[in-house]
C-alpha cells in the first residue's frame, strides 16, 4: 500500500516537476538553494499527499503546497548579486524572426519579477501560469477583488521598473 | 503588448530551460528530513516548555526547607498547583494550534497558523517571566517584613555566621535582585536572537498579505 502510494506520488511529481522548478527558480538565487527548496517542497508534498483526494488535478494541488513551502521556508538571506538574475534564466526563443530585443525584454521582465517581495511574486507566478483570479485568490487566501486590484498594481509597478 | 504579457506568452508556449530530475532522484528526496520553519518552531517550543517545566522542579532541597521554616509552605504549594495548571493549559493550546498548521491551506491561513502557534509559546514564556518576577517581588517583600526570622533560619540552615543582620540582609536582597535581572535579561536576549532571525521574513510576508486586504 505504502509502496503503491510512493510510486504514484513520485511518478506524478516527476511528470509535473517543472512547476516546482519554476517556483524554485523564482525564489532562489543559486543552484544549491534551488535544490534545497526543491527537496523541501518534495517532502512537504509527500507529507500532504495522503490528504490529496484527487478531486482536483495533481498539478493544481501542487501549486498551493509548493508556494506555501517557498514562502515559509527559512532561508539565510544572501545578498544576491543583481546580474546573477540575468544568468539565472534562459528561454528557448523560437519565434520567427528571432529577435534580440525580445529576449532582452524578457530577461529584464523576469529579473523585475524576481525582485518583487515573496507575496507579490506568488501572485505573478500564478498569473504567468495562467491561473484565473478565483484560483489565485484561493491559493493566497485573499478575496478575488483584492487579488485583481493587487495584480493591477503589480503590473503598474513592473511597467515603471522596465520603462523608467 | 506589454512586457508581462510577452513573458506570460513565452512562459507558456515554450518551457524554460529547467533542470530535470529522474524518478530515482525524487524518490531519494522522500527519505530526507524536512528543514521547515514549522519543524524548527516545534522543536524550539518543546525545548522551551521543557526548560520552564524543569526549572520549576530544580529547587534545591535546602531552599525548600528554608521556605518551609519561615512559613511559606502553603503559599508556595498553592503557587505550584496554579503554575502546573497554567502549564497544562498552554501545552494543550500549543498542541492544538500546531496541529492546525497545514501546507494545504491557503498561504494566508498557513502563515496565520504558524504565527499563532508561535504566539502561544511566546505567551507561555511571558507568563513564566512575569510569574517569576511577581514571585521574586512577593517573596522578597515577605522576607523584608520578616527579616528577623529570615536571618535566624539563614544562619542556621546555611551555617552563616560572623555577619551582622543588617549587612547580611543588604547582601541578601542585592543578590536576589541581581539574579532576577540576569535571568530576565537572558530570556529576552534569547528571544531577540532566535525568533528575530527565524520569524522576521514570515512576519514581513504576513504583513504584506494583510496589506492587500486593507
Amino acid at each position: 500500500m505504502n509502496q503503491e502510494l510512493e510510486h504514484s506520488f513520485v511518478t506524478q511529481l516527476e511528470e509535473n516537476q517543472n512547476i516546482v522548478h519554476k517556483i524554485c527558480r523564482l525564489y532562489t538565487n543559486d543552484s544549491d538553494a534551488h535544490n534545497d527548496l526543491f527537496q523541501e517542497i518534495t517532502i512537504q508534498l509527500w507529507r500532504a499527499y495522503p490528504k490529496f483526494r484527487g478531486d482536483s488535478k495533481f498539478s493544481t494541488w501542487m501549486y498551493r503546497v509548493a508556494l506555501n513551502t517557498a514562502i515559509t521556508l527559512y532561508r539565510k538571506s544572501k545578498r544576491s548579486i543583481k546580474t546573477q538574475d540575468f544568468e539565472g534564466v534562459s528561454f528557448k526563443i523560437t519565434t520567427e524572426p528571432y529577435d534580440d530585443t525580445t529576449e532582452l525584454q524578457l530577461k529584464l521582465m523576469y529579473s523585475a519579477v524576481k525582485d518583487l517581495n515573496d507575496i507579490d511574486k506568488a501572485l505573478v507566478f500564478l498569473y504567468l501560469e495562467d491561473k484565473n483570479y478565483r484560483e489565485i485568490s484561493e491559493t493566497l487566501g485573499i478575496t478575488e477583488v483584492n487579488a485583481r486590484v493587487k495584480m493591477n498594481r503589480i503590473k503598474e509597478k513592473l511597467r515603471t521598473i522596465i520603462n523608467p | 503588448m506589454d512586457e508581462l504579457e510577452i513573458l506570460k506568452k513565452q512562459w507558456q508556449s515554450q518551457e524554460q530551460v529547467l533542470p530535470h530530475l529522474s524518478y530515482n532522484d525524487i524518490y531519494k528526496m522522500l527519505l530526507k528530513k524536512s528543514s521547515s520553519i514549522v519543524k524548527w518552531i516545534f522543536y524550539i517550543s518543546i525545548a522551551e516548555i521543557l526548560f520552564w517545566t524543569l526549572l520549576s522542579f530544580l529547587v534545591p532541597e535546602s531552599s525548600t526547607k528554608f521556605s518551609d521554616d519561615i512559613g511559606l509552605h502553603n503559599i508556595l504549594l498553592g503557587v505550584n498547583v496554579l503554575n502546573y495548571s497554567v502549564f497544562g493549559f498552554f501545552i494543550i493550546l500549543f498542541y492544538r494550534n500546531y496541529r492546525k498548521i497545514s501546507t494545504t491551506d491557503s498561504i494566508k491561513d498557513l502563515m496565520r497558523n504558524i504565527l499563532r502557534t508561535r504566539k502561544t509559546v511566546k505567551y507561555f514564556v511571558i507568563y513564566n517571566v512575569s510569574a517569576s518576577i511577581l514571585l521574586i517581588i512577593g517573596i522578597n517583600f515577605y522576607y523584608y517584613v520578616n527579616q528577623d526570622i529570615v536571618f535566624r533560619f539563614m544562619t542556621e540552615d546555611y551555617g552563616i555566621s560572623n555577619i551582622s543582620q543588617e549587612r547580611f540582609m543588604k547582601m541578601f536582597f542585592v543578590i536576589q535582585i541581581l539574579f532576577g535581572i540576569v535571568m530576565i535579561g537572558f530570556v529576552l536576549l534569547f528571544y531577540r536572537i532566535v525568533y528575530g532571525i527565524l520569524l522576521r521574513r514570515l512576519y514581513k510576508n504576513y504583513k504584506e498579505l494583510k496589506k492587500i486586504e486593507v
